[in-house]
């Protein structure tokens, strides 16, 4: 326990020293923040920007918060997705290959718990960023429209959508761990886009995956999504998470050998 | 319609956070190109995509342009 405490504080002070504990959250308030604030002031920004012929005219649906959350989740899907898969590709990779590691594998370190301890500081900065980024949404989603979903239900969505963020962090440390530093990006890019776009190929009739977390998150914000469908959808997910960790684990041993010195 | 009638238009209270994040990410990226000076590509290249290139400019010198060694 000492040791893993150990290590995680140390993996906490190389975000902080690489700015990875300030850029990443920044981010995703940045689009937190800019998501409601388009939609709300898109008949101006058409108007100044839109090079529209005369007599041009639009009828731009009403839009409610329900909506500007969905289309926030929506760009948080692939720039926030690429951003947390870059920030950290490198967690394992990195060290092996600039000789960190070796100060680290000469030691009597479990494995087990030097994954873990980046595994817990990872899924910590993703959770702020998450947090912070809909938090701020939803100061603008207050402010500026009529029809807002309510607390408990987007606290529901956020849980629903930690979920899935677990999972994508997850696949991105057991990735550095198996993979050099472009590869795992590339892998874990990879496997969560490609997934989407199965997902939106033939979703309809495999409800039960990673993949479909995000959706079922929204429905809490119009209706209620299907328990069932919900449940099953977790369950996978946690499964894949906890096969990826002890992968993870395995792979991290195995390449500790490959660290250069 | 003048320059400050313009300026005053613009709802500044909506749009101060997203002005202060920009300014604080490309502050962060500066002094930390500042102090390590060693990038992948030319350090004023880096310079110019931080200062030119809203939001996305510092998140690519952190993940791309920074060298580790």
């Amino acid at each position: 326990m000492k040791q893993f405490s150990l290590l995680l504080g140390k993996e906490l002070r190389e975000q902080a020293r690489s700015f990875k504990l300030f850029w990443v959250p920044l981010v995703f308030i940045f689009f937190g923040a800019l998501e409601p604030l388009t939609y709300h002031f898109l008949p101006q920004i058409l108007e100044s920007v839109g090079n529209l012929p005369e007599g041009a005219e639009f009828m731009l649906p009403e839009m409610t918060g329900a909506d500007v959350y969905a289309s926030l989740t929506g760009q948080y899907q692939t720039i926030g997705l690429l951003v947390l898969v870059l920030a950290f590709m490198g967690s394992l990779s990195g060290e092996r290959k600039s000789g960190t590691g070796t100060l680290l594998y000469v030691r009597p370190i479990s494995y087990s718990t030097y994954y873990l301890s980046k595994w817990t500081a990872a899924v910590l900065l993703a959770f702020a960023s998450l947090w912070l980024g809909y938090g701020m949404a939803a100061t603008y989603i207050v402010q500026l429209y009529e029809t807002v979903p309510g607390f408990t239900d987007v606290a529901l969505f956020l849980l629903v959508m930690a979920a899935w963020l677990i999972f994508v962090v997850t696949l991105t440390l057991t990735a550095s761990a198996a993979l050099p530093t472009g590869g795992a990006a590339g892998a874990a890019l990879g496997i969560l886009f490609i997934g989407m776009m199965i997902d939106s190929l033939v979703g309809t009739y495999w409800t039960w995956s990673p993949w479909k977390l995000q959706g079922y998150g929204l429905m809490y914000l119009t209706g209620s999504p299907e328990s069932g469908d919900l449940a099953g959808a977790l369950g996978v997910t946690a499964l894949i998470t906890v096969l990826l960790i002890l992968f993870g684990i395995r792979q991290a041993r195995k390449n500790a050998a490959k660290a250069k010195v | 319609m003048s320059i400050t009638e313009q300026l005053a238009e613009i709802p500044w209270g909506l749009i101060w956070p997203l002005i202060a994040i920009q300014l604080v990410l490309m502050t962060a990226a500066l002094i930390d190109l500042n102090r390590k000076r060693s990038t992948n590509g030319p350090v004023i290249l880096w310079v110019f995509i931080i200062i030119f290139i809203n939001t996305i400019g510092p998140v690519l010198y952190f993940t791309v342009g920074r060298r580790h060694s």
